[in-house]
């Protein structure tokens, strides 16, 4: 596979590979190969039903992916993600108990993860502290205040309405019939589905097509240039890590949501998930290289995985055994294509 | 060389320039001045403090005491942005290229062309990367390949290109030769052959007791942080200039080597 590139002579064969694009197309194929010998193991596996279920699971950890790849991109690191997202939810759920409706309870939850992003980005631009104990820091404060304001209880009883986002659906077919469970026709896309989809497309957006992505990636594949040549670079990563603290206040809502129950202690070690996403995808931790589509590749491997292992009746434990070989062949498969 | 170059005003004055870093004093006390469509050599050691005072010109670095004069009017540098606000562009020798970008993107980092809703305008930027790299250079290929791939002199290129495609006054080249081949090295001393006469005034940090005398006007020797001499190029030696680089003294016996002729 590697040797494409290579073999490519001018005058036989003009298609090029660039590194993205080989990493990437690796990448698409695992997952195909991943779909195809699960679909050999399950027959229930290749199905609409379970194909949305795994992009329902999937929702979250892209959504963490798509903030993770930005600051990763920058050259930094984001260990705080699955923790604000749980104090986000839990300042959702707070402000829903508080009285507030559920939508703008939902928007303070977000910019709650916005400020957590906003303090990391500023902590290490500015007291120069390395994103890794930064982050690492919020990570335990932004989970002590959520288990501080919870007393570790989970917050229920939110009402229907704090449900719908995370278990509602887009054209969700249903055929009345006599029985008490109605026929569903079609499952319809689910809400979190959508809404990774339009972040997706608007995160590709913006680091393809507008100059706070160009700076993204200027700041993190020479940060001294980048600043040489007039970049702010410590606005780009602050907005780096607070595009990232909100994205991981909305999977909070997105995963509350689905629970319809606020659990201060959701979300432990989901920053792992996301940044393995990121780096099967291809984004390099060394900064300048990474790209969203590539995550959501990343994201959707290991989101079929868990799933098509889950269904075989492979334990857990085995799972996490599974993933990290996948995580370092990932990387392997990119130092290799690299060394050339 | 431009016989009236001496009597406009100065396009840079720098005025008692002092930088230290803790107790070391890498800048002290340095005056420099350039006039319009003059090239400037700043030679020194390693360490002798040149670079530093580069950095401080091109906003880099803020000294810590001083003033700097653009156009007779003083400048209050702060960072690199202001720099090039007041038309200083400059060539590090570190070529100062975001390796993961292709060289349009590098070429306008920092100052994007856009369209009209604000998105980026690469196609914009490949056409006006293309017209400028092509009259550095006229076999540049690969502008799409990220600059890590290409060769040392085609990095160079880029970071040449960088610096005079937007509206330059003031250019400050450290070592812009120090990676190139001969041909390359040529172009440049061409180009800035041609920049003088456009009226843009050039600092040429160097190594290349060769290049200096081959292009500059005046030469500027800097010595463990001072400014040991500065003099017409025809009133000095190439002996002349290593006594100061090494010394920091003239040799005793020198005299201006024009005035000699004159006796």
């Amino acid at each position: 596979m590697a040797d494409l590139d290579r073999g490519a002579e001018p005058a036989s064969w003009t298609f090029k590979l660039s590194a993205g694009s080989f990493h990437k197309l690796s990448a698409l194929l695992t997952l195909a190969l991943l779909i195809f010998a699960f679909s050999f193991g399950n027959a229930a596996f290749f199905s609409i039903n379970n194909g949305l279920t795994v992009l329902l699971q999937t929702s979250v950890i892209g959504l963490l992916g798509i903030g993770m790849t930005m600051v990763i991109i920058t050259g930094g690191i984001d260990l705080s993600v699955g923790s604000v997202l749980a104090l986000s939810g839990t300042i959702t759920g707070l402000s829903i108990k508080a009285g507030v409706p559920v939508a703008p309870a939902m928007a303070i939850g977000v910019m709650a993860g916005a400020a957590c992003g906003f303090v990391n980005g500023f902590v290490i631009t500015k007291m120069r502290i390395t994103p890794f104990v930064a982050t690492l820091g919020m990570m335990l404060i932004a989970r002590g205040v959520a288990l501080q304001l919870t007393g570790a209880a989970p917050i229920s009883r939110l009402g229907e309405s704090f449900g719908l986002l995370g278990n509602g659906s887009l054209f969700r077919i249903v055929e009345k019939t006599g029985g008490i469970f109605p026929k569903v026709v079609f499952p319809g896309i689910p809400y979190p589905v959508i809404l990774l989809a339009i972040v997706a497309v608007a995160g590709a957006y913006l680091l393809r097509r507008r100059q706070i992505g160009r700076h993204i990636y200027a700041t993190g594949s020479n940060e001294e240039a980048a600043r040489l040549s007039g970049v702010l670079v410590d606005r780009t990563k602050i907005f780096a890590y607070v595009l990232s603290g909100a994205l991981a206040g909305l999977a909070g809502n997105v995963l509350m949501s689905r629970l319809v129950t606020v659990q201060p202690n959701e979300g432990v070690m989901y920053e792992l998930d996301a940044i393995a996403a990121a780096v099967i995808g291809g984004a390099s931790l060394m900064g300048g290289v990474g790209n969203i589509s590539g995550t959501m590749i990343g994201a959707a491997i290991i989101g079929v995985l868990r799933n098509g292992l889950n269904m075989a009746g492979v334990s857990a434990f085995i799972q996490q055994i599974v993933i990290g070989i996948i995580v370092i062949l990932a990387v392997y498969v990119d130092q290799i294509r690299n060394r050339r | 060389m431009k016989p009236d170059a001496q009597s406009a005003t100065p396009l840079v004055q720098m005025d008692q320039i002092e930088k230290h870093f803790g107790g070391i004093r890498a800048v002290n006390d340095v005056s420099l001045d350039l006039y319009p469509g003059e090239v400037v050599g700043v030679l020194g050691h390693n360490g002798a403090g040149k670079s530093c005072l580069m950095r401080i010109l091109s906003g880099a670095m803020i000294p810590n005491s001083g003033t700097i004069k653009v156009n007779g009017e003083v400048a209050d540098i702060q960072s690199p942005h202001d720099a090039r606000d007041l038309g200083i562009e400059t060539i590090y020798q570190t070529l100062a290229l975001a390796d993961h970008l292709n060289a349009p993107a590098n070429l306008f980092l920092g100052r994007e062309l856009k369209t009209r809703f604000g998105n980026l305008d690469d196609s914009r930027m490949m056409a006006e990367a293309v017209r400028v790299l092509k009259r550095l250079n006229p076999n540049f290929k690969n502008l799409n390949d990220p600059v890590s791939s290409l060769s040392g002199g085609q990095r160079q290129v880029v970071a040449i290109a960088r610096a005079i495609y937007f509206d330059v006054k003031i250019l400050i080249m450290d070592e812009p030769t120090a990676a190139l081949g001969p041909s390359e090295t040529a172009m440049v001393g061409s180009l800035i052959r041609q920049l003088r006469e456009e009226g843009i005034g050039i600092l040429l940090v160097s190594h290349d007791m060769h290049d200096v005398f081959e292009l500059c006007d005046r030469v500027i020797v800097m010595n463990k942080g001072r400014k040991v001499g500065s003099h017409r190029i025809e009133d000095v030696t190439k002996d002349d200039v290593l006594s100061l680089i090494i010394k920091g003294d003239l040799p005793h016996d020198w005299a201006p080597r024009s005035q000699k002729a004159v006796q």
